[in-house]
């Protein structure tokens, strides 16, 4: 064989499956055990040439913890204080604000919404911090806000996707897919990238916001649960004891050894070694998510009840998967969609109550990390999917009964936390009346490169073939940037 | 591979040139496909290439090389390509030194010089290049082969220095070839009379196996099994995903695809039907299901998304699933650039999507436009639907063109002055030319305009619609509908009286609105819904003649109800009146064979309305006379349109010889003779249903970027083969594919090969993988007994865990099947594409949001999570235990050597059979000694149901 075909067919195989598999002791196939082992794959693999060397920096942080606010939460009645706006407030848009627009809902000229609630300046920092998060503003100071966040996606599936995929269409791996990948996990008897969520639905991408998209589907994101079995298919039948299921594995065990020396084929033995782990991980996930043992101070911290399908539970729950080394956590709360069509969304009314829910959980899981010392190696962010306007809904171009405002890509706040981010400070800006980002705008693609970069990780470098390029989670057709300003 | 240590390594061009001369004592032929085009893809496209051309330098077309004088054929040392990757000047040398340090390896330089000095020829890549019919080699063992594909198998390994495996033990080739075809395994009974048959014809091992494949193709679950695999490529799910992820009623098409294998329907009608059945002459219920493939795209209905956007994304998947399902070619790049490696240019792209963007659909929740399949699900009763349809539309055109005609042939129309506007909501004005326009405000759905002007004698009123914009590259702008129009003449005395509208003639029709409805009370009416694709117009025929006295004015009320997603209104924002007193008007409508006609289009509305059933989506073609323009999107962004672009296909490749093509000429060009790629991309994805790797392993890629063929030859004999001896009948192939002594090797792998070959690449063993998602179902459902024989109809909901949907602004339940679709085949399985049945995922299958060319088999915890604890398999074990204990003065022993029999095919080895039935007797005892088991508990089948289990749960159980 010529060599250039030769070096063509390594890159692509090494891609698709065969470089993880080069150093795996049983050969072909262990792409789960590879996943588990990925730094001594790649070191060992004999390929290892044309594989980059991973991570590609010294990494910041070693895990990430996502929160994601489904349904986009009102940076105007959260983080970005405009006191300009509240003298606007009940006159008419101008004209400017509205022409080359789309909107979701708002149509004709709608009327300027002032900010809902009451804004103060918290901690040594001097972060604005509404009343609506009185347990986050003693923690204000551990984060770095990035207030110029804007999108080109004004509806929710593709805004999550974009945030999440890097690209607003279907098809493409999530974030963690990608951490995972290039990463790796820690820990062999749980899955790498874990997926919690609360508020009664999936996000509007659906399980496309954890998917594998393009690569091997042992990347996806795993749905886990904090109530009911917390992985599918955990517990062992009603009839099968413990003692049972491991006399069974062992028989199975036995056979498939036999098969092995029968037919040669190593996935058989990686088969064996996947029912061993299945086996692992049946005691270590149910461990895992037992919130029981957690002691009381810690229950009232969170605000957790062991049982209960909540934001509080899956915060508690994400700190113990990262004390168990997952490498990525996924959490969606979803409703905030602050629309104002119904009370348990509209500002003046369900947007509170999603306040609730999260001010105590989020500001816990900070406090917690960073006691145990956790917080300097582990990521944690916050956002939702896009922002909302500095105008006030009026869907079917009527004023409506509650308060809401209308989907805005023009900008958005996401806070960092942890993970070699610096604490106390502020990114960017939007303009008076928090409608478009105006000073360094950071678009999920920037977002997606500064994330990977702290992981240690080079965007550019992190690819995988399809459709005829070398595919990357910042979007090889659109600029990006590390945002440095953000790295302590 | 030769290089020479006494190369200098700052060598001169003249004196590499007669360096290579030298070291060659005949110097090798160079192929451009395979050696050079590596190269410059790997060294120079990313700057010199279809996305970047530095210095207007391309490397992927060979005319823009050629006329940059770069290369001089047959004369390296004048040429300055070679000049500059060897100069040592790092300002020239290419590529950039401070970009890429290491220059061109001697072997690389070498094989440029030689590529140039042998004349630079430039054929294009390998796939681009229509297969031509490959001599079949010879082989020095003339026995081993079966068919003439061993030939180019061994031909292969006999180069390799290796020999193919002996054949497989015929239980082994039975359980392979009963999964690859009909995706089952045998049944006890099949294996059994198969075994006799081996032996009561031991002479003749062939005529047994070849009776097996017969019976097996003309199974029914036959087309169940490809099915799976098309309905990956299809995208075919029944929802509408995104967002709101709502029901579809899709499953007619699976049903379409599973009969179109089971009749063994040519590749090339089946492609046709699928891409432009609707555009057959009088097209049948089928016909129009099959356009389903292309209306698997989603729909976006979540609240206020712009449904031109997601049209928009749609006919870019439709284009991208084109070309990866036929072509294995990544086309999709090209809608933002020209392709970075292939010869694509960006603006081919866009005349592509010109053959594919001139349907009806819209991104309508309702998956407009659809067919609605009866209920009863009665085939005839859908064959007169389809009719009664085609009447409907064929009649409502008539008549409307005759109001066309006359519209357009009428001399005395004449522009009517406003004099008078006003609105319930926002602002109008009247403007210099004068039409009335919306200067501000915000108007709801549900506004009305009323306009006022001076009467005079009219027989017929014409609105325009026109968009705000006069650049129709702008167009289409959101939705403009009039939903009610009301005239009333007012007299100088104070009096009014309603002026009665007879009839309305739109200047063409399309979309789901009729015109007619802006006479009624409802929602519809005339207009651009949900976009406006340029000015419309229609005419409001009066009644009677308008002959008003002096000083009367005709009063104008416009009510506005339409609103798109979002509750968004889409009023008029621009528009202007005319009128026409030709008598021929009132002649038109008052013909008494119009007067006949209109009654029986009323009657075959009504007989349509009546229909009771359930809206399967459809193609629809808009017609030319209004087709929708297409033009390239810069930087493929769909807002920022640049030029027309005329339908055509890329010039690299064969020729569409037809002026502005449409979808059935696209569906000829991917099936014509000279389309270099159609057969190859079958015949390899076949290939790697049954193999496991394609010879092709990018499946989806066979561009300069794919992976190179491990078998050209073989793989273009297959191609020809398919196309030419077999006319695209799939059976046939696979026929003689699953006979072949490649295939019947035993999947053996013996350490040194394993070293050598460890994907059986070279197919020196037979082929050993993992059952698909499906099969793992399906291999449950057999060895229970269980398996549902139905084949067809809605998706069901075999039982799922609890709380997997959680879908938002959805009350759709998962309400699990308590009869025999509990247990009905895989692929009958609901699939919503936002939340897939889980254990299907845990097994590698997509979610089918977009088309899915390839999956990749992993080997997982999880998916012994599914086989050991998913209550479905538990259930099935169950069934499988009890099914096998159910024969008298048994024991435990016959009954486990039984269940193997059923689920492996094979018989228990000694070891085996002693730790199986070590398991029974442990796990019998555990049961016995607990202390809460009640007295009722069948210990045997308990235990038996754990070692049934177990069974399925075997490496052996889980690949075929």
């Amino acid at each position: 064989m010529n060599l250039e075909p030769q070096e063509q067919l390594q890159h692509l195989a090494g891609v698709t499956r065969r470089h993880f598999l080069g150093s795996c002791p049983t050969g072909l196939g262990a792409l789960w055990l590879a996943l588990q082992n990925r730094q001594q794959a790649v070191a060992s693999a004999p390929s290892a040439a044309s594989v980059p060397t991973i991570p590609h920096f010294r990494p910041k942080a070693k895990r990430v913890i996502f929160l994601h606010m489904a349904g986009a939460p009102s940076q105007l009645e959260l983080f970005d204080f405009k006191p300009e706006l509240q003298k606007l407030d009940g006159q008419p848009c101008p004209q400017s604000f509205l022409e080359g627009k789309r909107f979701a809902f708002i149509q004709g000229v709608p009327f300027m919404l002032a900010p809902q609630f009451d804004f103060k300046q918290v901690g040594e920092s001097g972060q604005w911090v509404s009343d609506r998060l009185p347990h986050f503003r003693s923690v204000a100071d551990e984060v770095c806000f990035i207030k110029s966040m804007k999108t080109d996606q004004f509806n929710h599936a593709p805004a999550q996707l974009l945030l999440h995929t890097g690209n607003p269409n279907l098809g493409y791996p999530s974030f963690g897919s990608w951490v995972t990948y290039g990463l790796g996990s820690d820990n062999q008897n749980l899955p790498g990238f874990i997926v919690l969520i609360s508020g009664g639905h999936t996000p509007s991408a659906g399980k496309s916001a954890w998917g594998s998209g393009f690569v091997p589907s042992v990347y996806q994101g795993v749905q886990c649960r904090s109530k009911g079995e917390p992985v599918l298919y955990l517990s062992n039948p009603k009839a099968v004891t413990p003692t049972i299921r491991r006399r069974m594995l062992d028989s199975i065990k036995k056979i498939n050894q036999e098969t092995y020396d029968a037919k040669g084929d190593p996935e058989t033995l990686t088969r064996i070694s996947q029912y061993e782990m299945a086996f692992r991980m049946q005691t270590s996930a149910t461990e895992a998510f037992d919130l029981k043992d957690e002691p009381q101070h810690i229950h009232e911290l969170y605000g957790t009840q062991p049982g209960k399908d909540s934001f509080a539970n899956n915060c508690l729950l994400a700190r113990r998967l990262v004390e168990r080394d997952v490498r990525f956590i996924q959490l969606f709360h979803w409703g905030w969609d602050s629309h104002g069509a119904g009370a348990n969304e509209a500002l003046n009314a369900g947007f509170s109550d999603r306040c609730r829910e999260v001010d105590r959980p989020m500001t816990a899981l900070l406090t917690d990390l960073k006691q145990r010392g956790l917080l300097d190696e582990t990521l944690v962010i916050w956002g939702g999917e896009f922002g909302r306007t500095p105008m006030r809904e009026n869907r079917n171009g009527v004023e409506m009964k509650l308060i809401g405002r209308d989907h805005n890509p023009g900008a958005f706040t996401i806070w960092l936390a942890g993970g070699g981010m610096k604490s106390g400070f502020t990114y960017g800006q939007t303009d008076e009346v928090g409608y478009e980002a105006v000073e360094n705008p950071v678009t999920p693609h920037d977002f997606h490169a500064t994330m990977l970069r702290a992981l240690g990780l080079d965007h550019k470098r992190l690819t995988y073939p399809f459709q005829g390029l070398n595919q990357r989670l910042s979007n090889v057709t659109k600029p990006s940037r590390v945002v440095e300003a953000v790295f302590a | 591979m030769v290089s020479s240590p006494n190369l200098n390594r700052c060598f001169v061009v003249a004196f590499l040139v007669s360096s290579v001369t030298r070291l060659y004592a005949e110097p090798e032929r160079v192929d451009f496909s395979s050696q050079i085009r590596p190269l410059l893809n790997k060294h120079c496209t990313s700057c010199h290439g279809g996305v970047k051309q530095a210095s207007d330098l391309s490397f992927i077309y060979e005319q823009q090389v050629l006329d940059s004088g770069i290369i001089e054929p047959g004369n390296p040392q004048e040429s300055e390509l070679l000049h500059r990757i060897t100069t040592t000047d790092p300002d020239l040398r290419m590529p950039p030194v401070e970009e890429h340090p290491e220059p061109l390896s001697r072997r690389e330089v070498e094989l440029i010089t030689l590529w140039i000095e042998q004349g630079a020829e430039w054929d294009g890549h390998w796939a681009f290049r229509k297969p031509a019919p490959p001599d079949v080699p010879d082989v020095n063992d003339t026995l081993w082969s079966n068919t003439a594909l061993d030939r180019f198998v061994l031909a292969k390994l006999e180069n390799e220095g290796l020999r193919p495996t002996d054949e497989s033990e015929p239980t082994e080739w039975l359980r392979r070839v009963s999964f690859d075809l009909i995706g089952l395994p045998p049944t006890e009974q099949e294996l059994l009379s198969f075994l006799d048959a081996c032996e009561s014809n031991s002479d003749n091992r062939l005529a047994t196996y070849q009776a097996e494949v017969d019976r097996l193709l003309v199974s029914p679950h036959f087309g169940e099994r490809w099915a799976s695999m098309w309905l990956d490529l299809a995208r075919y799910a029944d929802s509408q995903g995104y967002e709101k992820d709502n029901h579809r009623h899709a499953w007619p098409f699976r049903d379409w695809v599973i009969a179109a294998f089971n009749a063994d329907m040519p590749f090339d009608e089946f492609t046709l039907k699928q891409l432009a059945g609707d555009l057959l002459p009088e097209p049948t219920a089928d016909d129009l299901i099959a356009t389903l493939f292309h209306r698997n795209t989603q729909t976006n209905d979540e609240g206020g998304t712009d449904d031109e956007e997601f049209r928009v994304a749609a006919v870019i998947d439709r284009i991208n699933t084109t070309w990866t399902v036929w072509m294995g070619t990544t086309f999709g790049c090209v809608q933002c650039h020209s392709h970075p490696y292939d010869p694509f240019r960006h603006e081919e792209f866009y005349q592509f999507m010109a053959m594919l963007n001139n349907t009806a659909d819209h991104d309508l929740s309702n998956d407009y436009p659809t067919l609605t399949y009866p209920e009863n699900k009665d085939k005839q009763e859908l064959e007169s639907t389809v009719a009664l349809t085609r009447e409907h539309k064929a009649l409502r055109e008539q008549l409307n063109r005759e109001g066309v005609a006359l519209a357009e042939g009428c001399a005395d129309w004449t522009k009517l002055f406003p004099t008078e506007v006003s609105s319930s909501h926002g602002e109008l004005e009247i403007t210099d030319d004068h039409l009335v326009r919306v200067v501000g405000g915000t108007i709801p759905a549900n506004s009305r305009y009323f306009v006022k002007t001076t009467a005079t004698e009219l027989r017929a009123l014409r609105v325009e619609i026109l968009p705000e914009s006069d650049d129709p590259a702008k167009w289409p702008e959101r939705g403009s509908v009039l939903s009610q129009i009301k005239l009333t003449l007012e007299l100088a005395d104070g009096t009014s009286q309603p002026v009665e509208i007879h009839d309305v003639i739109a200047d063409y029709l399309a979309g789901p609105f009729d015109p007619k409805d802006s006479l009624q009370e409802n929602h519809q009416g005339f207009g651009g819904y949900p976009k406006l694709h340029g000015p419309r117009w229609a005419v409001f025929v009066l009644k009677q003649p308008l002959a008003p006295p002096a000083g009367a004015v005709l009063s104008l009320e416009l009510h506005q109800k339409a609103s798109t997603s979002g509750g968004q209104s889409i009023h008029l924002r621009r528009f202007g009146l005319t009128s026409s007193a030709d008598p021929a008007w009132s002649s038109l409508v008052a013909a008494e064979d119009r007067g006949v006609r209109q009654e029986e289009l009323q009657s075959l509305a009504a007989s349509l309305q009546q229909l009771k059933g359930t809206p399967i989506p459809i193609m629809q073609t808009r017609s030319r006379d209004y087709s929708r323009p297409t033009r390239t999107f810069i930087r493929g962004n769909w807002q920022t349109r640049g030029d027309l672009v005329v339908a055509g296909v890329p010039e690299t490749l064969h020729e569409l010889d037809l002026a502005n093509p449409g979808r059935t000429e696209l569906a000829e060009w991917l099936v014509a003779d000279d389309n270099p790629l159609t057969a190859r991309v079958l015949v390899n994805r076949i290939w790697s249903e049954l193999f496991g790797i394609g010879l092709v392993e990018t499946l989806e890629d066979f561009g300069s970027t794919g992976t190179p063929p491990s078998h050209p030859a073989l793989l273009d004999h297959l191609a020809v083969q398919l196309q030419q001896e077999h006319t695209w009948h799939i059976k046939p192939f696979l026929r003689d594919l699953v006979l072949s002594s490649t295939y019947r090797q035993a999947n053996r792998i013996t350490p040194e090969l394993l070293e050598r070959d460890p994907r059986n690449r070279l197919l020196a063993r037979g082929p050993r993988t993992r059952l698909t998602a499906e099969m793992v179902r399906d291999q449950a459902l057999v060895t229970a007994g269980k398996l549902s024989p139905k084949i067809g109809g809605p998706s069901v909901m075999p039982p799922q865990p609890e709380g997997v949907w959680q879908a938002v602004y959805s009350g759709a339940k998962w309400k699990a099947a308590t009869d025999a679709d509990r247990y009905r085949r895989a692929l009958y399985t609901y699939w919503r594409r936002t939340s897939p049945y889980p254990s299907f995922m845990t097994f590698d299958s997509p979610s089918r949001e977009v088309c899915s060319p390839r999956r990749i088999a992993t080997n997982t915890p999880l998916q012994a999570l599914v086989t050991l604890n998913d209550p479905v398999y538990v259930e099935l074990s169950e069934h499988l235990a009890v099914r096998v204990m159910d024969r008298a003065d048994s024991l435990p022993e016959d009954w486990i050597r039984e269940a193997y029999l059923i689920v492996t095919q094979n018989q228990l080895t000694n070891t085996t059979v002693t730790e199986l039935v070590a398991l029974f007797e442990a796990t019998r005892s555990e049961y016995e000694k607990a202390v809460d088991s009640e007295a009722e508990t069948d210990h045997d089948r308990a235990a038996m149901t754990v070692v049934a289990s177990a069974i399925l749960n075997l490496d052996e159980a889980l690949v075929k």
